[in-house]
């Protein structure tokens, strides 16, 4: 049983990682140079404008903040583990990251309800679309649990689980650490692997082509064109 | 033929290869020691969990030592009496198979054990905590060490990130490890619970302090602050987690609210109110 789950969690943690890593690459150029066209995650906003609020746009503002997050503990974890050391800084940054993590939760399900019950959204709704969001709402909904109740993520990550990435990326994998991990921290890092390996075949493509350009160009003046002397007269 | 100044220096190169290679293997034993064996093992400083291993190798038989350390499990097993005594010392503790040992590593850890024995005071003596009671800094400090507001001198992250004790602040501590409130207890006492700060060996904690070890001042304080959590009566109840839940909760919906006023116009229309516009103004 112990080789079992030994072998296991070195497949999982070890191995997987970089066959997931292989797919995102190769799949993501080669849909890109084959498929341009459909390197994006088409809008259904035109379809239906209101549920679409409360669903899609607090989705992604609480889903690049928590993401963002990941990324810096990884990136630096000395100074996040230095910027912890203050308590009432690390409940700071606890509190907000599981406000921004519970805000992408329940926009997910709204998202969901959404596709499922908008006649019109759901017609445009593929199988790989439905696939990614149950991987998401898997993900997300660990990760929130995670949080809750192996509480102080900011500080164990920057501490145990950047180095596992780090060790990944210096193709020397250690999973020691991780493989002594609870069953919900296991999963969420299994399943981001497979969120990963799955990207360049879903619309999570979209991340990659992001018209950052629009945050910063002029504004576009879109007119109605009223013709004023004819309509009145 | 070889000349006898070439054959000599042949002879001290060899020599120098051999010193240096067990010099290395030396200390490579007293690292993994060091890493894997002493929070329950010390070198002539009394029994912890495991017994005292000074002299081990006089007791018992070093090829069975040797098999022993390689794989504990395989014995405790079986019906050996000598193993039946250790477990029984131990008060039911048993040794786990420790990652990376093999029978050659187990030999190099006897050899550097034997000489370790040799010495008056072996660098696995164990931590010394007398039996007087601790200062009311001391205790201070280990408290600021478990927040994470004194950091640990070699680098280790705070205990806070993983572990709770007491009720050591509002929203506690971590819930991925288990709490210390009682731990000192649990480990029964100073000296084990030092030498296990010495070098923690669960799967989670070896790797984060093996490379950055906590120094004997921090070791003394931490012992001290968990001394007085332990006799403090249990605190029953744990509201950090749901406050932590609320307060996230809470939050989230505050964030709804406000996006909602920020963007309250977002439904008006424009091309629907153009048209009507335009309509009213043909009749």
């Amino acid at each position: 049983m112990t080789t079992f789950a030994n072998y296991l969690d070195t497949v999982l943690f070890a191995v997987f990682p970089y066959v997931a890593m292989v797919l995102f690459l190769v799949g993501t150029i080669h849909r890109y140079r084959s498929e341009s066209f459909t390197y994006s995650s088409l809008s259904s906003q035109l379809l239906e404008n209101k549920q679409h609020f409360w669903a899609v746009v607090p989705f992604h503002y609480g889903i690049i903040t928590v993401l963002t997050g990941h990324i810096v503990a990884f990136l630096i974890p000395r100074q996040f583990l230095l910027f912890n050391s203050k308590p009432l800084r690390l409940y700071i940054l606890e509190v907000s990251a599981l406000i921004f993590g519970i805000t992408t939760l329940v926009s997910l399900l709204a998202i969901i309800a959404r596709r499922f019950t908008d006649p019109r959204v759901r017609v445009v709704t593929t199988k790989a679309d439905w696939f990614l969001y149950g991987m998401l709402l898997l993900q997300v909904f660990c990760g929130v649990y995670v949080a809750i109740f192996y509480r102080w993520g900011s500080a164990w990550f920057a501490a145990s689980a950047s180095p596992y990435l780090w060790s990944l990326l210096k193709l020397r994998p250690e999973i020691a650490v991780i493989a002594a991990m609870p069953f919900a921290v296991k999963l969420h890092i299994v399943n981001a692997w497979l969120v990963i390996a799955f990207f360049p075949f879903t619309r999570l493509v979209h991340i990659l082509v992001v018209p950052n350009q629009y945050l910063f160009r002029k504004r576009q003046v879109v007119r109605w064109y009223r013709r004023p002397q004819m309509a009145r007269s | 033929m070889m000349s006898n100044t070439y054959r000599r220096a042949l002879l001290v190169a060899a020599t120098v290869t051999l010193i240096t290679a067990s010099a290395r293997a030396a200390d490579e034993a007293a690292t993994y020691f060091r890493q894997n064996c002493m929070s329950c093992h010390t070198i002539g400083g009394g029994r912890l969990v495991g017994p005292d291993l000074k002299d081990v190798t006089q007791r018992r038989d070093k090829g069975w030592l040797q098999k022993f350390v390689a794989n504990p499990k395989s014995y405790l097993d079986g019906g050996d009496p000598y193993v039946a005594k250790l477990k029984e010392d131990a008060r039911g503790a048993v040794m786990p198979n420790i990652a990376g040992i093999d029978e050659a590593r187990a030999l190099a850890l006897l050899e550097m054990i034997e000489r370790e024995s040799k010495l008056p005071k072996s660098q696995f003596a164990g931590l010394n905590i007398g039996d007087q009671p601790f200062t009311p800094s001391d205790i201070a400090n280990g408290r600021a060490i478990i927040l994470g507001e004194k950091h640990l001198a070699n680098g280790g992250p705070a205990c806070v990130s993983c572990h709770s004790v007491d009720n050591i602040s509002i929203l506690g501590g971590g819930k991925l490890a288990p709490d210390l409130t009682k731990v000192f207890e649990r480990m029964r006492g100073r000296k084990n619970l030092a030498s296990w700060l010495q070098a923690p060996a669960t799967p989670t904690m070896r790797p984060l302090f093996a490379n950055q070890s906590m120094t004997n001042d921090e070791i003394t304080q931490l012992v001290a602050y968990l001394e007085t959590t332990a006799r403090k009566p249990q605190q029953t109840g744990d509201t950090a987690t749901l406050s932590f839940f609320f307060l996230g909760l809470g939050g989230c919906v505050l964030g709804f609210i406000g996006a909602d006023t920020v963007w309250r116009k977002r439904l008006r229309g424009v091309r629907k109110p153009l048209i009507e516009e335009a309509r009213r103004g043909d009749r």
